[in-house]
């Protein structure tokens, strides 16, 4: 998996931007004050309650989420690629 | 104004930046690297080679060691070198104050507020080296002196957060250093280039006075080399934090596991009371600064506004065309003429609009702004437009702080106390307000069954606090008190000393104890 439980949800939000939206919605600011909370993905699950099944969910579904962002952007760099290549 | 690159010369910052200081001596590391974008316009500034665990270590221990010099400094001789980081401060004050509306984004004459709250720190803690007093207590037994003093503490763990990126870490070192103690700074990793460029100001000070290395220290460092394990470590006597409750109550859970100390300065949910009795203009004037100054990103925002209802049109009228002008005002913060500039990044927009959106759903309404603007000069998506929202206490976003500029309007009917519970009625207790020029009113407020926050004003804003007063607050606000007044003893141990002068040996309470 791309995205473990152990990573810091800085390091999470840094290279992964899109979890913070993802993980807004499930209950979860990665972002108070401006700043990354500290502590890793799966203590800021823990520290909502979340459920052993519950937390292995977030992770499916962010490396999910990474699957689709990467694809995009690989498609995004193809186009562009032809892009210039047409110019 | 000068160039961006006349600012980074003047303070010796680099493309590429060393993140590890013991004062004079700056350390290449082998951590990745932080980049710093500007909140203006997106752009790199420079970046800053992370420090790693192992510089961490080193850190801690040239810190342990200058302490064993620094304590046994005369205070004011230690105050001396905090004298000569004013004076220094002073010479640099525009291009440090500069880099912080470039860094940080805040208006630049906030930028110079900032660096001039680090000067007024460090004239104020010269004088207080004089003045670190204990008492002399009556003793019960003859010929014996009962005596409290102070002494320093160790090392002193800063961590501050980006939107007071220099000034948080002076009010602490000022204090911290003056009372003999080494600190060691962790700054936001938002913003990395204002530490440094502090760190270079004040470096020829340390060389002139010979401040041994580890008196000062930074590291610019991720969460994971500079978290959990700096916040366990029992060689911080001290952390003083400023950031989210969230952060905060963490620190608080591991740092007290150990039996530390904390300073804790956490968020804000700060409330202005409008009485019928107000000055309506001065309390309109003082409020928007309150709410649109820096951004509404300051931890004494103010996010809620307490208004009487007999006067809620006339207060709701002015307010909003004060927000029309504030309107046009927005843009470059390096622009003098500019009034609100960017939000420190994409996330905070999307916090501000999620607000928005939040407020709506839960039943209130949105009277004026809320938007992102766009355009070439608004190119970085980090600008919006102040939003001021009708709601009630109760909602949910209304009891969280969100730090953006959008302000809740909530009216209340009756008398003052009224207004003081819905003041008091959120999880936070920072900073708080009173509009009215009724001396019974003003004294309800201030008394015990008045605000509960750490600050609270009259006729003025719940933002902007001189250094001269303690400054922090209660409930969820973490309780921690920095700055002026007798913040000094945080930073600080007590100790009681019983001095017999006599040939006796008097036990306390008459014991008797012969053998």
């Amino acid at each position: 998996m791309e995205i473990n439980r152990d990573i810091t949800i800085e390091e999470l939000i840094e290279k992964y931007p899109f979890s913070v939206q993802y993980l807004s919605k499930k209950g979860i600011r990665c972002i108070v004050c401006g700043e990354p909370i500290w502590g890793t993905l799966e203590e800021a699950c823990e520290e909502k309650d979340f459920t052993p099944e519950q937390i292995e969910e977030v992770l499916v579904e962010l490396n999910e989420l990474y699957k689709q962002n990467k694809n995009k952007k690989d498609d995004d760099k193809k186009r562009n690629i032809i892009k210039t290549r047409n110019l | 104004m000068m160039t961006k690159k006349e600012i980074l010369l003047k303070l010796g910052i680099s493309e590429i930046n060393k993140g590890v200081t013991t004062g004079t001596e700056w350390f290449d590391t082998e951590g990745s690297t932080t980049p710093s974008l500007s909140p203006i316009d997106g752009d790199l500034i420079a970046e800053v080679k992370n420090g790693t665990l192992d510089d961490y270590e080193m850190i801690v221990k040239k810190a342990r060691e200058a302490f064993k010099v620094w304590r046994m400094t005369p205070a004011p001789v230690r105050a001396e070198v905090v004298r000569h980081i004013g004076l220094a401060l002073r010479e640099y004050k525009e291009p440090l104050g500069a880099l912080v509306t470039l860094e940080m984004g805040k208006i630049y004459q906030e930028g110079l507020g900032e660096v001039q709250e680090m000067i007024d720190i460090c004239d104020f803690a010269v004088g207080q080296a004089r003045t670190m007093n204990g008492v002399n207590l009556q003793s019960e037994r003859n010929k014996h002196r009962l005596t409290e003093q102070y002494q320093p503490l160790g090392i002193v763990g800063i961590v501050t957060s980006f939107n007071f990126p220099v000034a948080v870490w002076a009010w602490n070192s000022a204090l911290a250093i003056t009372a003999g103690d080494v600190v060691i700074w962790k700054p936001s990793s938002k913003t990395p280039l204002t530490a440094l460029a502090t760190m270079n100001i004040i470096r020829d000070v340390l060389k002139k006075h010979n401040v041994p290395e580890g008196v000062f220290n930074m590291i610019v460092a991720k969460s994971s080399v500079m978290g959990d394990n700096f916040l366990k470590d029992k060689r911080i006597a001290l952390v003083s934090l400023t950031g989210s409750t969230t952060v905060g109550k963490r620190a608080g859970q591991l740092v007290g596991k150990r039996l530390g100390k904390t300073i804790l300065e956490l968020g804000g949910n700060n409330a202005v009371i409008v009485t019928p009795n107000a000055d309506m203009q001065l309390a309109v004037s003082s409020t928007v600064f309150g709410t649109v100054g820096t951004a509404g990103q300051r931890c004494t925002s103010t996010r809620r506004i307490i208004i009487h209802e007999d006067v809620y049109d006339e207060f709701l009228e002015k307010f909003v065309h004060a927000y029309e002008s504030v309107k046009t005002k927005i843009g470059n913060p390096l622009d003098e003429k500019t009034l609100v500039g960017p939000l420190i990044d994409h996330f905070s927009v999307d916090l501000f609009k999620n607000a928005v959106e939040q407020v709506e759903a839960e039943g209130g309404k949105v009277l004026f702004g809320g938007q992102v603007l766009d355009g070439p000069e608004f190119a970085s998506g980090n600008y919006v437009v102040p939003a001021i929202a009708e709601a009630e206490n109760h909602y949910k976003i209304v009891q969280e702080e969100t730090f953006a500029p959008i302000v809740y309007l909530i009216k209340y009917k009756g008398d003052v106390e009224n207004a003081i519970e819905i003041n008091n009625d959120v999880p936070q207790g920072l900073s708080s307000a009173i509009f009215t020029r009724d001396l019974l009113e003003a004294e309800t407020f201030l008394s015990g069954m008045g605000s509960d926050c750490g600050i609270a004003n009259v006729n003025a804003g719940t933002s902007g606090a001189e250094i001269g007063g303690a400054f922090g607050g209660e409930k969820d606000t973490g309780g921690g008190r920095e700055s002026g007044s007798d913040a000094w003893k945080s930073y600080m141990r007590r100790q009681t000393s019983t001095i017999n002068y006599s040939h006796d040996l008097p036990l306390a309470q008459g014991i008797e104890f012969k053998f």
